[in-house]
């Protein structure tokens, strides 16, 4: 049976119509986002009321404790990564030895972006907030950026954003798939340092 | 700000110019209606959904790693909140959606003119399965290819053409009767 028959072809002529949403739709859009704090000014309520599935697999653990032990013993890796066929990143993140104080502990981001000219760190632990002061990465040469700052103890998700628009996972770590929005974070585990 | 493009909107409004945003809902809201009230049934639900897609677009704004495709963007998140939307309904009016329909039914024998074979259209549409309404939609009524509409659903292009297919089926077997009288 053929799917672009005629009657289909009616019925989705039908369905195209426009259907108008009533008079008052965009001002109760409108007054919704009103209620919510304006993005530049993000911070703790977004951390608190942000949904957060955390779907991780099995594998993807065994990958993230893998990881972890890798930083543990060597500081640092690196690795690549593609990125609009034009810019080479560069990332990865480690915990120091010190722990500045409990519960939080200081995990250093890094991340080798040659082309950037901003780089920040988001994450549950700071609200997914690209503009979070604490989170701000330094330039140090080479292309490379880096911030170390207080994470919580537990499981997190988080990115870094380059040039306030473009979202880069870290290719050292495990991802984990945000079920809302279908986009790819990456995955850490701190904990307490001994 | 009503001819610039959606990046521009998006940047706009992540630096905090609130105001803007509606600009965006201007845009899409007449559109993706469309699609919530079919996949919906219902004007109320259909509003309720898409309200809700542009409230968690705005909040994830930041999350939105191509601001030039904010409308596909969307679109996903509304065709989230409709399927979320869809199951909690079918969960509460699943047990006497069927006597609905078969009331409505009754009360329609001869639908012959343009508006009754468009209530036809609607009432066989929610008598789909919500995952072959949802194929058939994207397919026919939003014009999708098969690859974006995996994109857009997780779902493999061959289980899309299935679920099309058995919309198709479903549809004529509902309608030829109305179609050709």
């Amino acid at each position: 049976m053929r799917e672009d028959d005629s009657m289909m072809r009616e019925i989705a002529k039908e369905l195209r119509g426009a259907v108008p949403v009533s008079a008052s739709f965009d001002a109760r859009v409108m007054a919704n986002v009103r209620r919510l704090p304006r993005h530049s000014r993000f911070g703790l309520w977004s951390r608190l009321t942000t949904p957060r599935t955390v779907t991780v697999t099995p594998l993807s653990w065994g990958l993230l404790a893998a990881s972890l032990v890798l930083f543990a013993s060597l500081g640092a890796v690196h690795a690549t990564v593609d990125l609009n066929r034009t810019s080479k990143l560069f990332t990865n993140a480690f915990f120091p030895t010190t722990a500045a104080s409990k519960p939080d502990q200081r995990v250093q981001f890094v991340l080798v972006a040659p082309d950037a000219k901003k780089v920040s760190v988001v994450g549950d632990f700071n609200g997914w907030d690209a503009s979070h002061v604490s989170f701000q990465a330094q330039h140090r040469g080479g292309g490379v950026w880096s911030v170390t700052a207080p994470v919580p103890i537990g499981h997190h998700r988080y990115s870094f954003v380059v040039d306030d628009s473009l979202w880069v996972v870290d290719p050292t770590a495990p991802r984990v798939v945000d079920n809302d929005y279908g986009m790819a974070n990456s995955a850490i585990v701190v904990e307490e340092q001994k | 700000m009503e001819g610039s493009s959606d990046a521009v909107i998006v940047a706009r409004v992540l630096r905090g110019d609130v105001e803007v945003f509606r600009v965006l809902v201007e845009r899409y809201r007449d559109r993706y209606a469309r699609y919530a009230f079919h996949m919906l049934g219902n004007r109320e639900d259909a509003e309720e959904a898409l309200q809700d897609a542009f409230t968690r677009a705005y909040r994830s704004l930041a999350r939105c790693e191509d601001p030039e495709r904010f409308g596909a963007w969307l679109f996903r998140i509304l065709l989230n909140r409709c399927r979320t939307m869809g199951a909690r309904r079918g969960r509460r009016a699943r047990t006497f959606v069927v006597d609905e329909v078969a009331l409505l039914e009754a009360a329609e024998e001869h639908p012959a003119e343009q508006a009754a074979w468009r209530e036809e259209i609607d009432r066989a549409l929610q008598r789909l399965r919500a995952d072959q309404r949802e194929a058939f939609l994207l397919k026919y009524v939003e014009d999708l290819g098969y690859d974006e509409m995996s994109l857009l659903t997780g779902v493999g292009v061959s289980a899309l053409k299935m679920r099309v297919m058995r919309a198709c089926e479903r549809l004529r077997e509902l309608l030829s009767e109305v179609h050709n009288a």
